[in-house]
């Protein structure tokens, strides 16, 4: 048994694992893939801290910023932790040798943000994720090369263990070997990432399918702010991968089919730099105007020139080169909203701890929340970093000062036996139909913008796609490398959250932040839902309920940009 | 578009291979990874690879394409499926294969972790600050950090399939990255320990790593930096060091390589005695010019000067051969045959400039 386990090696699993070490805990790692190919390391723009490099800055400005961003359902304790403590983190991977960008004094180079009132986000290029993943993963190796940190590769986490109200273990199927196996711990740490996938548009990678979200659920742990899907506003057509924010805060311009910056119609001061939900709206507008090009908006570097392009935002020209066939230096890349973050999760207190003892959870998977409503770019890099670290620190001494849990065996034989039924299936559907139906009807029926009925109609849509799903048949029955079997698990998680996240959508009357309702409810209502929802499993599907926002110093304002 | 594959199989269970052909409806912007993800959904779900972010960036996808390592993510179908090619897909080489398309990666992280590969800063505490570091020392590393480890220059390594203890592009070249890192204070050591048996100078320089590497790493020139670097420390004991230093003196001298002298030199004396046999055989028939008196070649002052431009050049080690260099930044565009680049980003034919709403008279 190990002290600590962390689910996932993504920035905030590795930060946890590191942190645990450190604090003295023998930790295990479970990963479905190597921790370098986690998605956080296709972050691309930056990490938010107010180091004051580039101009004056404080983290009470960056507090703010966030507050507003969240359109003040971020609970503002955890906001100011993160202002506060993300300037340490930053100079403590610079430390670990992370490859920064840096400004002409050679200390930390920091970009403009989409909503951010200072240049405060530090950045690497244009591959930012790709440095922090690395960092990490080299700080992970030196741990395990000292002593007791053991990291259980392309084991795909199924199920939590949780017995006599404590979280034990996490059962996993082993994708190389065959076979489930129970990787136990006195204290279990949730880190899997997002769940884009839900979405047919969607910068996310084929392996952010809620997994982490979806286990707690059905272990009965309550789920926060399930509506808020961020679509981020520059993801390239038709593949759907990420442009960076960076590309405006290098000061590129967004231009519907006329050349027309039309982001000055909609956030006259901010521009193409307002928060990510206003300018996924107004794209979207324009789009559904006639005022699109093939159904996207198009983001023009042209005037940046090939130098600043080159040295700067080399990894979009890139990506804009290969999978649209556009050089951004001489031509602008087409570019629409797509799924990009889940500002929703496992609920925690402000050390990632869940209501379960012995469970914690950090990264995009949990749900503090410094986000609210509305993400700002470059604070999810920070969130995983800072609220990683202390949730590594608070598992690693829940473990240290308490005795091991017991374990009966009872929920591996469960998930044995249902595991067994899942493979003898011979008669059904297979799961990619489910899967497709899925993703573009989440995307056609609670998009950017969110209608009554259209959000009705989608729980209907799930409803008949998870009867469907009753009968799914995974074609593959062998025990190597059987990525059939894990993308039908991973289907099915995705249904149990689309559900929940249609339902908190339904019930939230109101717009604010990425919860947006043009037709029927278009205006922020304070009255009523100043309040995170809460989500819990039950027999009979998903039952909501409400949270107070914790509240500090700031009180809530008209938001505009 | 209507795509034809063909792929090499394999059950691990059954310890079988067999070629497989496919065809499959796809969309025209398809990659090879969406072709592999509609053949596994429509048509054999036991299928095996792994993928994950599809955008270049996690290195999941390696594989092989017609022999030649790839990702299957970044290769467009369009022209393939056009031209009726029916390209084959098996798994990456010099790794073992756990089934069809997935190799078994922990031989390539083991050579990684070979290498210490996490900095040495020589501290324990970091202090309050960040270094100050000039950006400019930091692009001699800048390739190196590009690396997505997903192993397409192994699978490519010569040298490799020769001495699979050999340890290889990737590794070597994380090895640079932290060799090249100003912050890291243990380069001498690093350089020591690359320099040693299956190290820097077992490379035999094929390029195949360089070619076939998705992100412009170029792990080939990161060997060579290592080796510039651990010269320039008097790293030089390895035979491969050796030789390659006679090269140079050779050079600089007569202007021409003295093949006999290069023997001894790189072996060393004593060693190279069971070897007079062989040499006294290779002058008899003319192979080799007699050692005395040496030949030097006839613009000798050339060959000087050009030695004396390289050794200024390199004064200042892996910093001085690298300035400048931009691994991305390099990619050029090739879709439109150039056409863009002609006309330039507001020619003919080019989208009209941006303006701001009520600026449309003005920009007209």
């Amino acid at each position: 048994m190990h002290d600590v386990v962390v689910v996932g090696a993504g920035c905030a699993g590795m930060r946890a694992a590191i942190e645990a070490f450190d604090t003295g805990a023998d930790v295990g790692v479970v990963s479905k893939l190597h921790p370098t190919r986690s998605h956080s390391g296709a972050a691309e723009g930056g990490i938010n801290a107010a180091l004051g490099n580039s101009a004056e800055d404080s983290p009470e400005k960056h507090a703010f910023d966030t507050v507003k961003g969240s359109d003040y359902l971020g609970d503002q304790d955890a906001i100011e932790i993160l202002a506060n403590e993300a300037p340490g983190d930053i100079y403590q991977l610079e430390h670990w040798g992370c490859v920064f960008s840096r400004n002409d004094e050679g200390k930390l180079a920091q970009r403009p943000f989409g909503a951010a009132g200072s240049p405060r986000t530090v950045y690497s290029a244009d591959i930012t994720g790709h440095v922090l993943i690395h960092v990490l993963y080299e700080q992970t190796m030196k741990r395990a090369a000292q002593g007791p940190l053991h990291v259980y590769e392309e084991f795909f986490a199924w199920r939590l263990a949780i017995e006599g109200g404590r979280c034990v273990g996490v059962i996993c199927w082993d994708l190389v070997n065959g076979g489930l196996k129970l990787v136990t711990g006195k204290s279990i740490v949730l880190a899997t990432g997002g769940m884009g996938r839900i979405y047919r548009a969607t910068t996310n990678a084929y392996a952010c399918n809620g997994d982490g979200m979806a286990m707690a659920l059905r272990a009965g742990l309550p789920l926060k702010d399930m509506e808020f899907m961020q679509f981020h506003p520059t993801t390239l057509y038709p593949s759907g991968v990420l442009i960076t924010e960076g590309c405006r805060g290098e000061g590129g311009f967004l231009i519907n089919r006329d050349g027309e910056r039309f982001m000055a119609r909609y956030a006259p001061n901010a521009l193409e730099l307002a928060s990510r939900d206003v300018v996924s709206r107004s794209e979207t507008t324009e789009i559904e105007g006639g005022r699109g090009v093939n159904g996207s908006v198009l983001l023009d570097l042209r005037h940046l020139g090939a130098e600043r392009i080159l040295t700067r935002l080399p990894g979009s020209r890139e990506l804009a080169m290969t999978f649209a066939g556009v050089d951004p230096i001489y031509d602008p890349i087409p570019v629409r909203p797509g799924a990009h973050y889940h500002m929703g999760g496992v609920a925690t207190d402000n050390w990632g701890a869940t209501e379960v003892d012995g469970l914690y959870a950090a990264g995009e998977v949990a749900c503090v929340s410094v986000h609210g409503a509305n993400r700002l770019g470059g604070n999810s890099l920070m969130e995983t970093i800072t609220f990683g670290r202390r949730a590594g620190q608070a598992a690693a001494e829940h473990a240290l000062s308490s005795s091991p849990g017991s374990i009966s065996g009872a929920p591996l034989a469960d998930a044995e036996r249902d595991l067994g039924r899942l493979l003898a299936r011979k008669e059904g559907e297979r799961p990619w139909k489910i899967r497709d139906e899925l993703g573009s009807s989440m995307l056609e029926n609670f998009g950017v913008f969110r209608y009554g009925e259209r959000m009705a109609k989608q729980l209907e849509i799930i409803a008949g796609l998870r009867e469907r799903f009753e009968n799914v048949v995974v074609e593959d029955k062998g025990d190597v490398f059987n990525t059939d079997l894990t993308g039908a698990i991973e289907l099915g998680y995705m249904l149990d959250l689309a559900w929940v996240m249609v339902q908190a959508g339904i019930a939230r009357t109101e717009s604010r932040g990425a919860h947006s309702r043009p037709a029927d409810f278009p205006e922020r209502d304070d009255e009523k839902f100043l309040k995170h929802s809460i989500t819990r499993w039950t027999d009979d599907g998903p039952e909501l309920s409400d949270q107070e926002v914790r509240m500090t110093k700031w009180q809530p304002e008209v938001r505009s940009y | 578009m209507r795509v034809a594959l063909k792929i090499w199989r394999f059950d691990a269970q059954r310890g079988e291979r067999a070629l497989k052909e496919y065809e499959v409806d796809a969309p025209d912007e398809a990659t090879l990874l969406d072709c592999l993800d509609i053949v596994k959904d429509r048509v054999d779900g036991t299928l095996a690879y792994r993928k994950s972010c599809r955008m270049m960036i996690c290195g999941s996808c390696g594989m092989r394409m017609d022999g030649a390592a790839v990702l299957a993510c970044k290769v467009r179908m369009y022209e393939i499926a056009e031209a009726g090619q029916i390209p084959v897909i098996s798994a990456m080489g010099n790794l073992p294969i756990v089934k069809d398309l997935v190799v078994d990666m922990q031989p390539f992280w083991g050579k990684i972790r070979a290498v210490t590969p996490w900095l040495e800063p020589g501290y324990a505490d970091p202090g309050e600050k960040e270094h100050v570091v000039a950006q400019k020392r930091m692009d001699v590393i800048h390739k190196e950090s590009l690396c997505i480890m997903c192993g397409c220059c192994v699978s490519e390594c010569n040298s490799m399939e020769a001495d699979p203890d050999f340890l290889g592009p990737a590794a070597l070249a994380k090895g640079m990255r932290f060799v090249g890192d100003p912050r890291d204070q243990a380069s001498v050591e690093r350089l020591q320990a690359l320099s040693g048996e299956h190290g820097i100078w077992d490379c035999t320089r094929c390029y195949f790593c360089q070619e076939r590497c998705p992100k412009g790493v170029d792990p080939r020139d990161a060997i060579a930096k290592l080796g510039a670097e651990a010269m320039r420390e008097g790293i030089d004991s390895d035979m491969g060091a050796k030789h390659a230093k006679w090269f140079v003196t050779s050079a600089k001298t007569t202007g021409w390589l003295r093949e006999t002298e290069l023997v001894p030199k790189t072996q060393g004396i004593a060693k190279s005695v069971k070897d007079v046999k062989f040499a006294m055989g290779l002058v008899k028939h003319g192979k080799v010019p007699p050692p005395f008196p040496p030949h030097v070649a006839k613009h000798v002052e050339e060959a000087r000067a050009l030695y004396d431009l390289v050794k200024h050049d390199g004064e200042q080690g892996a910093a001085g051969i690298v300035q400048g260099e931009k691994a991305l930044g390099r990619l050029e565009h090739h879709d439109d045959g150039g056409a863009a680049a002609a006309r330039g980003p507001y020619g003919p034919g080019s989208f009209a400039k941006p303006y701001l709403p009520g600026e449309q008279e003005d920009a007209e």
